[in-house]
């Protein structure tokens, strides 16, 4: 059966009406923007996934491909934002098959709108989607209850607020490539600095309707220090309770070696077009 | 004379013309009507000793108390009237448990001779609801004489009703104190043991008291580094005596 | 240490002093008033033949937000003036802040005050008994605070004593407390106190010992100090910005600052 399995669904409840905490998903607690500019779009995204306070990705990727010249950041539980993101890009591009077109934005943003609008949003994905196509460079926003903007710079996430304070101050209008990406990429940084959720580098993708451009870890403003001592263990250090030394031999004694002879070897011949 | 103090002598916190506090002044007096008490200091411990006024032979001489445990490491000595001792004691015994009991350490025998002395001040006579209010309608009757073993060695303090303190090597209250006080002054010295220390102690006594000196009439303490604070036994009492008299 | 009680921290979400107020109108409503805040980060003390480390980071946090980036909370006990001059007593507080501010002042005020009533400084030991006391008088409206208490004792080696917010307190040889504190405190088991680790050089299999833990000098010390402290901050979200380190031997405390990741 495809889709959603509910089957432990009235069991889940039984149990956390007795007290059993609800598993923790792990959340991409993040700041993603997206600006339009001259000429093309650009989103970014910070790397950092947390599981409560506990930092679970030190680089993980929220910028999801869609289609060539269609990229998504993704905002919420993690899970949600890869599988939502995933199942629309399957659907698009089976969508550009059957009408033979290349694929629109606006469908993107209907076909994520309408899906998460079908779950309630029990589907906690928080998404900028931007792209080029025919009609043009678009930026949207999608949340996880189904409603959607269309503006010509976005934040979301816990480091919205933060990115949302540097995009008021500097954006301006009919920006070149260089300052979209400078402007987004300080946008990011100031979730990056300022929101607890956001953390590690800096992600750019740049879609134009030529080509896109995915810089990965764009800005990387938070190297690990090294270490002061050396925490080598020496060998022997850990306990060696009981020992088993099974050799190459007695391993084969577990292997049936059959020897297949004649035309099975050969096996179905594959019908390959002349 | 006796004119002149009368117009002040009565309020217990008004100075008189002359800046004299007469209740005060009189509280002293008191003590001098007190049994004789002495205490000695040596390098390896405080020696107190105490002259028990035997009033009626149908006395149980056990039951007069003037020596008496604050603190393990602290004991006390009195001369005046026995019965103010007692809640100064009380208030001594209550502070020393209430340091080791928020400090987990043994007070020290200034502070507690500190402690003694800020009570003493609370008399006169103040408004109601006034923050300190005072507890006491007249001075103590009381000197203590306070002897201990903290971190800084063996010590001996000098407690008046005045609130005043002084830190002695060695001292003598009560009635007796004027000729006993000289007698130490003439035959102390630092280097006292602690066998020699008892021995001056109920010398000095014997020749202030009015009555002979024996095994019943008096009563030695000691504070010591490893013993504390201890009375000392009839049987003790009987052989320390007994050295004296042999010679 | 049984005795330390895990005492809850008041949650890992983001909380607000005020719980939020029932929109329904006409019903009874409750109001309430959470009086607590986590504010984060962490803090973490060890012990050495003739010194005590005390190190916290400085960044106080409240939900996804930084209010500062250096609010510190190591403080120096006693002493004169207000660089406390002469102190030799440390007290690390994480937790709900604005209790660990008032017990630092409280504790201060009676160091103080015992020099002048007793006319000598307070032993860490004394001090130690007395923090306890403050904590449990507070038994049913704790300070929410895991308190680490540092200095020298009468014989002049390190000591260290870590508390629980009720006044249950223990002598360790390290001890980490706070947000990280799940993160940090089985390094420390690990390279203080060597645990799970054997003598390389022992026997085979059950026969092996385990390596006995040695007083470690000082510069060992901060470095597995400062190593703890950069590992929290890239898996706790709570702490970083600053790391402050204070140094207690027989002749003052030292005062390091060291910068910490800021994201």
């Amino acid at each position: 059966m495809p889709g959603f399995d509910f089957s432990n669904h009235n069991r889940n409840i039984a149990l956390h009406a007795r007290g059993v905490p609800l598993p923790k998903a792990t959340s991409t607690g993040t700041t993603i923007v997206g600006a339009l500019y001259n000429g093309g779009v650009v989103i970014a995204a910070d790397t950092r996934a947390t599981s409560g306070p506990i930092v679970a990705d030190k680089n993980c990727e929220k910028l999801h491909y869609i289609s060539p010249q269609i990229w998504c950041a993704g905002a919420g539980t993690a899970a949600d934002t890869e599988f939502t993101t995933a199942l629309i890009s399957s659907n698009l591009e089976l969508h550009a098959l059957s009408t033979g077109r290349k694929p629109r934005v606006v469908t993107v943003m209907t076909m994520l709108k309408q899906h998460l609008f079908r779950y309630q949003g029990h589907i906690g994905a928080y998404l900028v989607v931007a792209g080029c196509d025919p009609t043009g460079s678009h930026l949207f926003t999608v949340h996880a209850h189904g409603s959607t903007d269309k503006l010509p710079y976005v934040t979301m996430g816990s480091g919205s607020l933060a990115a949302m304070s540097v995009f008021e101050t500097q954006w301006k209008r009919d920006m070149t490539r260089d300052e979209a990406v400078k402007l987004c990429a300080d946008a990011i940084q100031a979730g990056i600095f300022n929101d607890l959720g956001s953390g590690s580098n800096v992600d750019v993708c740049v879609i134009t309707p030529e080509k896109t451009e995915l810089m990965r870890n764009y800005i990387t403003p938070n190297q690990r220090e090294k270490k002061m001592r050396d925490y080598k263990f020496a060998r022997g250090t850990t306990a060696v309770l009981n020992e088993k030394i099974i050799t190459k031999e007695e391993i084969s004694k577990y292997v049936v070696v059959e020897d297949v002879t004649g035309e099975q070897a050969v096996g179905e011949k594959m019908e390959v077009d002349q | 004379m006796f004119i002149a103090r009368s117009e002040y002598d009565r309020g217990i916190n008004t100075f008189s013309p002359e800046g004299r506090l007469f209740q005060v002044e009189y509280s002293l007096e008191a003590i001098k009507l007190g049994s004789t008490a002495i205490g000695l200091t040596t390098a390896d411990g405080v020696i107190l000793g105490v002259e028990k006024r035997i009033t009626s032979t149908l006395l149980e001489t056990s039951s007069v108390e003037k020596v008496v445990e604050i603190d393990r490491h602290i004991g006390c000595a009195m001369s005046g009237l026995q019965a103010d001792a007692r809640s100064m004691i009380e208030h001594a015994r209550v502070t020393s448990q209430s340091h080791a009991f928020n400090y987990s350490e043994p007070i020290k025998v200034e502070s507690c001779t500190q402690a003694i002395c800020d009570l003493a001040l609370r008399f006169g006579e103040s408004a109601s609801g006034e923050e300190e209010e005072s507890i006491m309608s007249r001075p103590f009757g009381v000197a203590l004489l306070i002897a201990g073993h903290d971190e800084n060695g063996p010590s001996l303090y000098h407690a008046e009703p005045s609130g005043t303190f002084y830190r002695y090597d060695a001292k003598a209250i009560g009635s007796g104190s004027e000729g006993a006080q000289a007698e130490l002054q003439a035959s102390y010295h630092k280097s006292l043991t602690i066998p020699e220390a008892e021995e001056m102690v109920l010398k000095t006594l014997k020749q202030v008291m009015e009555e002979k000196l024996d095994a019943n009439n008096v009563q030695l303490a000691s504070v010591t580094k490893d013993k504390g604070f201890r009375v000392y036994s009839d049987e003790e009492m009987k052989t320390c005596v007994s050295r004296i008299e042999g010679e | 240490m049984a005795s330390i009680s895990s005492f809850a921290m008041p949650s890992e979400a983001p909380t607000y002093s005020f719980a939020a107020a029932q929109s329904a109108s006409g019903q009874p409503r409750q109001h309430g008033f959470y009086p607590y805040t986590d504010n984060g980060g962490s803090t973490l003390g060890i012990s050495g033949d003739s010194f005590t480390i005390l190190a916290g980071d400085t960044r106080s946090t409240s939900g996804y937000n930084i209010n500062t980036r250096y609010a510190p909370k190591l403080f120096k006990l006693g002493g004169s003036g207000p660089n406390h001059e002469g102190s030799k007593i440390v007290l690390s507080v994480v937790g709900f802040a604005a209790d660990g501010n008032a017990l630092q002042e409280r504790l201060d005020t009676i160091v103080k005050m015992y020099k002048y009533q007793h006319g000598k400084d307070i032993s860490v030991h004394a001090c130690a008994q007395r923090l306890s006391h403050i904590l449990y008088n507070k038994r049913f409206f704790p300070y929410y605070v895991h308190a680490i208490l540092g200095g020298i004792d009468e014989e002049g080696k390190g000591a260290l004593y870590s508390y629980d917010p009720v006044g249950s307190y223990e002598r360790e040889q390290c001890r980490a407390a706070g947000a990280a504190a799940s993160l940090i405190m089985p390094f420390l088991d690990n390279q203080v106190n060597l645990k799970n680790q054997y003598d390389p050089n022992s026997g085979p299999g059950l026969e092996k010992v385990q390596r006995v833990p040695k007083p470690l000098d000082r510069t060992t010390v901060e470095e597995i100090v400062r190593d703890a402290f950069t590992s929290a901050v890239e898996r706790h979200i709570e702490v970083g910005d600053g790391l402050q380190m204070m140094i207690i031997t027989k002749d003052g405390i030292e005062e390091v600052y060291t910068p910490l990741k800021q994201d």
